[in-house]
């Protein structure tokens, strides 16, 4: 098969993987995100599907002996099979990388012959490319579930991120779906890689010489729809991930149908919505302060659909607002519904220099469309402080004016088969 | 209320503020603009002082080196009738420091500061999408028409990136060039341009490049919309994945 046909099928098998950070401190190439931190990642293009592109992200296989309920590349799938030399993705990368086309590699792959051997031929691309390439660019590895240590390690220490697909929110799900793959050849590496990260860190720490372990840190994907978890449990998947594995990021993918397999839902479309909804609580955990109970709980275990968490957040606790804009601290401002990371340092920054107006939270960048309800300034508040929850809501859903109407229930995912 | 005029150059503005704020007590009273040369304008023209404008500019990086970076990025912009907010932005710098960035709320910052982050949104975005070619003789091409005129940081940025290779970047409306080759850069204007030819190879890894980029899209989410908004359609000329 020639390079060209291979490319087809092998970046077609790994468009459904959503990670596409390119650097150490990131700005994602998830479409959704709002406020971000840092700019220092580089998109090089989007694609169709308005996903930014900075790595050639391609698998180095597809030719599966597993069979993952929710996986075109599953063995019982009659799809085309293809797999690329190692010598085929070291040339792609450097042209590719040559032109300016991407920030570097993303490699992953089907398991072929057995865990190990998949990875070691992994391991081997991207020995090519920094040794006899001398590539310095940018390497994202994907670990076999099941790999041994010592291929974890070598994988680290070639690449800059390296990540294992934690796949389903519970063990339950992994059972029943992805029956081949254990929880713990999922969790030992990941607890491998972060142990590994630590470690690197204070031996660089005590000499600059010490080798560099995935120094862009660990991140993890999980499918969103497939299953029958609820936000809840999911966020608190996230949470438990971000503490106590120290990962970088959580990625979540909306559930594509690809398979007509009885163990999976029938959706009419992707659930883009929850998807986005779980980004933007996945940011009020990793940068607002937030915890997971906070967001939700057993008795509302899913993200509001007409809402943003926080602004849902907002709706609950009446009582922790109006906040005064000119002398609230950074905590209490990032609470703020339309007051992101963003305008709440710049908000105290310029508080350094004079009081601030409502013209100058303007000039700030504050969404005063939604934060007008929430706050006061030097006292005053802007807006004749809603105290009717359900006004409160319709006004931020509708705009000022807006008529009073009934929230519609929120909608349910139909899983049929699942609970059979 | 004082009114000055200058040559529009960088350096002539630099040392136009350098002198009123030297004489002038309340730079919100004074204003600052460009000379038009016309027989009856009216204001006090200033010279072009380049040892005033240098010892400004030393005084500034000391004092606020964050606002070094603000004017940097100003002057990518070439954008002409803001000399007074300049003006004033540079007052304030002096004496607030780097901290002047957070006075958002001051409307010459504002104005100032917004200029000078969109050139500097645009010179990150070109470092993805500038595009190179490779070329008959093996050396790469790339070809770009930005709004703000950031050939030189763009050019330091794949110096540091693409050592090995010998590659120009053409800035096409500016008619402005950077040439690496050998390990060192050079800028220039190129009057007369003509594409050369391209390698043997181009073509296919540039098929490669357009098959990649047409399958890795998940057709289930096809959004040209959102697609647009990351990558505005005046970036697509020289897009090699958007080429017929
Ligand atoms: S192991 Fe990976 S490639 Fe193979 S079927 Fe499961 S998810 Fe798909």
């Amino acid at each position: 098969m020639e390079t060209l046909a291979k490319l087809q099928v092998l970046s077609g098998a790994a468009r459904y993987d959503a990670s596409c950070a390119s650097s150490g401190c990131r700005r994602e190439g998830n479409p959704y995100s709002t406020g971000n931190t840092s700019q220092s990642g580089i998109c090089h293009s989007w694609s169709d599907d308005g996903r930014c592109i900075s790595l050639l992200k391609i698998l180095l296989s597809n030719d599966c002996i597993y069979d993952c309920a929710y996986c075109v590349n599953r063995s019982s799938n009659p799809v085309e099979r293809a797999s690329f030399e190692a010598r085929e993705v070291v040339d792609l990368t450097m042209e590719f990388y040559r032109r300016n086309y991407i920030e570097g590699l993303f490699l992953s792959s089907a398991v072929m012959k057995s865990p190990d051997q998949t990875m070691e031929r992994m391991i081997s691309v991207v020995e090519t490319l920094r040794t006899e390439e001398r590539f310095r660019g940018y390497i994202h590895l994907k670990i076999i579930p099941g790999s041994s240590p010592e291929l974890v390690r070598k994988a680290g220490l070639h690449a800059d991120r390296i990540s294992v697909n934690i796949e389903l929110p519970s063990h339950e799900s992994l059972k029943r779906l992805a029956p081949q793959k254990e929880k713990f050849s999922i969790l030992e590496p990941m607890s491998l890689i972060g142990k590994e990260i630590t470690e690197s860190l204070v031996e660089r720490r005590a000499s600059r010489k010490a080798p560099k372990f995935a120094p862009a840190g660990q991140s993890t994907q999980m499918i969103v729809g497939a299953s029958p978890e609820s936000d809840f449990q999911i966020l608190r998947l996230s949470e438990g991930l971000y503490r106590k594995m120290n990962l970088k990021r959580v990625y979540y993918s909306a559930f594509v149908p690809v398979n007509h397999d009885n163990r999976l839902p029938v959706l009419a479309a992707p659930p883009l919505l929850r998807e986005h909804r779980l980004y933007q609580a996945d940011w009020l955990l990793r940068f607002y302060g937030f915890t997971a109970t906070e967001i939700l709980s057993d008795d509302m275990p899913n993200l509001d659909e007409s809402f943003d968490p926080k602004t849902a957040w907002a709706l609950r606790h009446p009582d922790f607002y109006p906040v005064e804009i000119n002398r609230a601290d950074y905590a209490t401002l990032l609470r703020v519904p339309g007051i992101g990371v963003t305008s709440a340092r710049r908000i105290i920054a310029a508080r350094r220099f004079s009081v601030i107006t409502p013209e100058g939270l303007r000039k700030i960048g504050v969404v005063m469309k939604r934060a007008k309800y929430f706050i006061t300034c030097s006292g005053r508040p802007f807006e004749q402080m809603e105290r009717s929850p359900l006004l409160l809501r319709n006004r931020l859903l509708l705009g000022d004016g807006g008529e009073v109407t009934p929230a519609a229930p929120p909608k349910q995912l139909v899983l049929p088969g699942l609970f059979a | 209320m004082g009114r000055y005029l200058y040559d529009g150059t960088s350096e002539g503005l630099l040392s136009a503020v350098a002198h009123i704020l030297a004489g002038e007590k309340d730079v919100e009273r004074v204003t600052l603009v460009e000379r038009e040369n016309t027989l009856f304008e009216e204001g006090v023209y200033l010279a072009t002082d380049t040892a005033a404008a240098e010892e400004f500019f030393s005084r500034l990086q000391n004092l606020a080196s964050e606002a070094v970076y603000t004017f940097y990025y100003f002057t990518m912009a070439e954008k002409g009738g803001l000399e007074t907010s300049m003006l004033r932005y540079l007052a304030l710098a002096l004496q607030h420091g780097s901290k002047v960035n957070g006075y958002l709320t001051h409307p010459s910052v504002k104005e100032i500061v917004t200029v000078s982050r969109k050139a500097g949104r645009e010179l990150h975005r070109m470092k993805g999408l500038l595009r190179f070619e490779k070329l008959q003789d093996g050396a790469y091409l790339a070809r770009m028409e930005p709004d703000n005129n950031i050939i030189h940081p763009l050019s330091l940025h794949f110096s540091k990136r693409l050592r090995a290779e010998d590659w120009f970047i053409y800035d096409v409306r500016r008619r402005t060039a950077a040439r690496w080759h050998r390990g060192s850069l050079t800028l220039g204007l190129i009057e007369q341009f003509t594409a050369p030819a391209l390698s043997e190879e181009e073509k296919a890894v540039q098929a490669l490049w357009k098959t990649f980029f047409g399958t890795i899209a998940i057709p289930e989410r096809r959004n040209p919309r959102l697609q647009k908004s990351n990558m505005p359609m005046k970036y697509w000329k020289y897009l090699t994945e958007k080429q017929g």
